[in-house]
């Protein structure tokens, strides 16, 4: 039981752990973060690309973490502003270009919801995290004396992701943000499976997330 | 004695008999995939279309399951019919000024109703990941579409055509995945039915057509 017991722990422990990630942001800034009280941003995933899709869940984490009201950035969900404003950022019908936003705004309601959200910038968010590579193997038996895994497995995930930023009012690119992150997951099984998982979606949400409020927010606000 | 051999025997034939069968009904289910889809959709933003359109969806339209079985796949039965019908009653009614739902059509059509549109389903097609190795899920709808005039007579026919894909089914089922790219595809149908609506040529010189009858009644009015 006790033996079970330290196993359960190491397990936990291990899970907690995490593999290496290094995470690469660079900036291209055209104007300064002019984010004001009451100005909302929106981020969009871009999904006309046939080969892969930003996925839904990175785009939720970079919203989630930079919103805050109390610093001034407030973020409104995707999936909400997508729906308030159908069929207008559909995958087929979404802006590709500033200019084309312009366009947009000579339908009237569309216009009216855009302003009635307060949205200042629209942050359209493009690319996927793949797994690149992986190596060796892990064999789990069971029998009369028990169950258990032997071997050992990694594997190498890639993320890639740019955000351009638009300021919807003053009809301009404001900047992009890229993020490159990488990292290798190891799992050594000595009885039971210890997974040692780096983060490399997560990791890069986060850096692209800290490094976009820095963007939106005006100079001396963004130090808060 | 033989009597009561014979009686226990033929029981144990019996249940030998019901368990195949069960075994060999779980072995054909086991290969067989239901997917009901059962969408809600936004309804469009946008400006509105002077006209009253009779929208009829036939009971095959609205009940539509796609069925397949290849030697080369599972078995799959995907209703889309309740999800369909959500989708363009939602679309077509924010489309124009004024929408009836016709429950039969061509006979009993009301009165001032100047168009008739009756979609129906004409293909859908879908990929797994393991066919495509590309690690999303695929499918596609084309719709046949027919815009009929209070006479009856047809004023336009076009074609709908609409993807979705989703990424990978990462800790779902191949049923839910596919149900979720079944959604991003009827969403797509409706952007293209709501944004394409005025790009058919027979049906933008019937709505030009609407416009000038409509500009000439008011400037009657405005005179008298």
């Amino acid at each position: 039981m006790k033996f079970l017991s330290a196993l359960f722990s190491m397990s936990l422990l291990a899970t907690l752990n995490s593999g290496c990630t290094t995470v690469v942001i660079d900036e291209y800034r055209r104007s300064a973060g002019e984010l004001a009280v009451g100005d909302s941003v929106v981020i969009l995933g871009r999904r006309h690309s046939s080969e892969y899709e930003t996925e839904p869940d990175l785009i939720d984490c970079v919203g989630q973490t930079l919103h805050n009201p109390k610093s001034g950035v407030n973020v409104i969900p995707e999936q909400q502003f997508v729906d308030a404003l159908y069929p207008w950022f559909e995958p087929r019908t979404a802006p590709m270009h500033i200019k084309s936003l312009s366009k947009l705004m000579d339908i009237p309601d569309v216009r009216d919801r855009m302003e009635r959200y307060g949205i200042k910038y629209i942050v359209w968010i493009d690319g996927n995290t793949e797994t690149t590579s992986s190596a060796g193997s892990i064999g789990c038996s069971i029998g009369t004396a028990g169950a258990g895994c032997f071997g050992f497995g990694t594997w190498d995930k890639e993320s890639d992701y740019e955000a351009s930023v638009w300021d919807f009012r003053d009809q301009e690119l404001s900047g992009k943000i890229s993020a490159d992150a990488q990292g290798t997951s190891y799992m050594p099984a000595i009885v039971v499976p210890i997974p040692l998982i780096a983060r490399v979606q997560n990791n890069a949400c986060k850096g692209m997330a800290a490094q976009l409020q820095e963007f939106l927010l005006p100079p001396q606000s963004a130090s808060r | 004695m033989i009597r009561l051999l014979k009686g226990l025997f033929s029981i144990k034939q019996g249940a030998i008999r019901a368990a195949a069968l069960v075994v060999l009904a779980c072995l054909l289910t086991a290969c067989a995939h239901t997917v009901s889809v059962d969408g809600r959709f936004p309804a469009p933003v946008g400006n509105q279309h002077p006209l009253t359109v009779g929208i009829f969806l036939s009971e095959d339209f609205r009940q539509f399951t796609y069925s397949e079985n290849r030697d080369d796949r599972d078995e799959w039965n995907i209703n889309t019919g309740r999800a369909q019908k959500n989708l363009f009653e939602t679309v077509l009614g924010s489309m124009f000024k004024e929408t009836v739902n016709l429950s039969q059509y061509p006979s009993n059509l009301p009165q001032g109703v100047d168009l008739v549109i009756v979609p129906e389903v004409r293909e859908l097609q879908f990929t797994m990941p393991r066919e495509t190795r590309v690690n999303i899920f695929e499918v596609w709808i084309k719709y046949d579409m027919r815009a009929y005039n209070q006479q009856g007579d047809a004023v336009a026919e076009w074609v709908i055509t609409a993807y979705g894909k989703t990424p990978t089914a990462f800790l779902k089922s191949q049923e839910a995945a596919l149900a979720q790219a079944i959604n991003v595809a009827l969403r797509d149908a409706g952007a293209t039915l709501y944004t394409g609506f005025e790009r058919v040529p027979e049906l933008q010189a019937f709505l030009a057509s609407k416009q000038r009858a409509l500009s000439m009644k008011q400037t009657e009015a405005d005179n008298n």
